[in-house]
């Protein structure tokens, strides 16, 4: 569909986060996989080796792992703003998956839809915006374009 | 399963959505992680047992004693052994009151007493302290009788986490929690969107001649499409013939409102294009104290 057709947001940050201290968004991670699947066999060894890193790594995101008898891993995460994000990681490596970790670490939970504009701001003028009266000189008469003789 | 999935299709139109099951009820939580995890996240220390005291309501403990009887479980053994958290919501509420208002006053200094008890009430309104509750995550910690929970259990949840962070990190600490989450939520405010002002002609007569400056007399500076349905006026204040402010409108008398609300935001320091306040981190800002009155 055209980007009129679907949903656009503006670029906007959850609580003001990064104006005082920066708070990491995600709240928590399930990993759903299989113990036996060979679609899990990333998710395993991620499993094995780099999990506990990534949980010491962020201390405020709670990682649960659950073992169940699934043809498709997910990794399941929730933000601070109420957002649930699912992602299948069939048949990826573990190294993959923990860019994928990292990468949902880093992202506030914002709906990851069109930004209409890349950028924001909240003083859009420091010295007043400008309108047609600014810099005219005051005349009660009608507006005309100015002559030499001004 | 295709006759499976109709039936629970038709199901689903006939009765509409099942209701909402708070996050404690669904699979994958361990409410001691998520506690601590709540603690790192936000950057703080807090001792875990008045964290876990503060989430705990009182409806909570109602809803709990009579779930219990009614499951006719009135033995010792399972009795419920949980504090409310009353106290350390009003600890939380008067301090983060006193706070803000201190905040205000140290960063407007010419701020009308009534401007600063406004917008310090603006900040601890429900609107505004439900919005960050929410998104800091205290809505799935909450133990409260009810779900979805409701706004007041939310404020009182949060008043007791500030009250609970007063207890276990000091006043210091609180205040900066308070800084980063609550006076952010003032950023693209505008002052008389929170402080509801009848008359600003005469508050603004008042701020003069407390400053000595002669009172304002209104002149039209501009006009344009007088006879047309949207006309516009450019009024302009002048104290002692110098230009104080100018404000637009669509009649004479609200550009002269405006105008009056554009000098008393200019005398106050809360226009747009003020100094940003300083919302530097703690470490810096303990380096250097004297440059905490932020904006100018």
């Amino acid at each position: 569909m055209t980007s009129r057709g679907t949903a656009s947001r503006f670029l906007q940050s959850v609580l003001r986060n990064g104006v005082g201290r920066y708070v990491g968004q995600l709240k928590r991670v399930s990993i759903v996989f299989s113990k036996n699947g060979q679609s899990s066999l990333g998710i395993r060894e991620f499993i094995e080796e780099g999990v506990v890193d990534y949980a010491t790594k962020n201390p405020g995101t709670v990682v649960y792992v659950t073992p169940s008898p699934c043809r498709i891993p997910r990794i399941v995460a929730e933000y601070m703003n109420g957002n649930v994000r699912e992602k299948t990681v069939t048949s990826k490596t573990s190294k993959e998956i923990s860019e994928i970790l990292t990468q949902m670490a880093n992202q506030s939970g914002l709906d990851i839809i069109r930004i209409r504009k890349p950028f924001h701001t909240d003083n859009p003028s420091i010295q007043g915006q400008w309108h047609p009266f600014t810099h005219r000189p005051p005349s009660i008469g009608p507006i005309k374009p100015r002559t030499l003789e001004d | 399963m295709k006759t499976y999935t109709y039936i629970m299709e038709k199901k689903l139109k006939i009765e509409g959505p099942p209701p909402p099951k708070p996050r404690s009820q669904k699979p994958n939580w361990d409410y001691h992680s998520e506690v601590q995890a709540f603690s790192s996240r936000l950057h703080e220390n807090f001792s875990l047992e008045l964290l876990k005291t503060a989430f705990v309501n009182p409806c909570y403990i109602e809803s709990e004693h009579k779930r219990r009887q009614a499951l006719s479980m009135n033995s010792e053994a399972t009795a419920l052994v949980l504090n409310a958290n009353v106290e350390l919501r009003s600890r939380g509420s008067d301090f983060s009151a006193g706070f803000l208002t201190d905040w205000c006053r140290a960063s407007f200094p010419s701020l009308h007493s009534d401007g600063v008890a406004a917008v310090a009430t603006h900040l601890s309104s429900p609107a505004v302290v439900c919005l960050v509750a929410r998104n800091l995550g205290i809505e799935d910690l909450t133990m409260s009788g009810e779900f979805p929970v409701p706004d007041d259990v939310v404020y009182a949840t949060y008043m007791a986490v500030i009250g609970a962070l007063l207890e276990s990190s000091g006043p210091e600490r609180a205040g900066f929690f308070l800084r980063d989450f609550v006076v952010t939520q003032l950023i693209g405010k505008d002052l008389f969107d929170m402080w509801t002002v009848v008359n600003p002609m005469g508050l603004l007569l008042e701020e003069l001649a407390q400053r000595n400056m002669a009172a304002p007399e209104p002149r039209l500076i501009r006009s344009a499409g007088a006879s047309t349905v949207l006309p516009l006026y450019f009024v302009g204040l002048y104290s002692d013939q110098k230009l104080l402010a100018q404000g637009p409108g669509e009649t004479i008398i609200a550009a002269e409102e405006e105008a009056a609300r554009v000098a008393l935001r200019e005398l106050y320091g809360f226009t747009e294009s003020r100094r940003p306040s300083d919302f530097s981190t703690m470490e810096r800002w303990q380096h250097q104290p004297a440059q905490y009155v932020g904006s100018n």
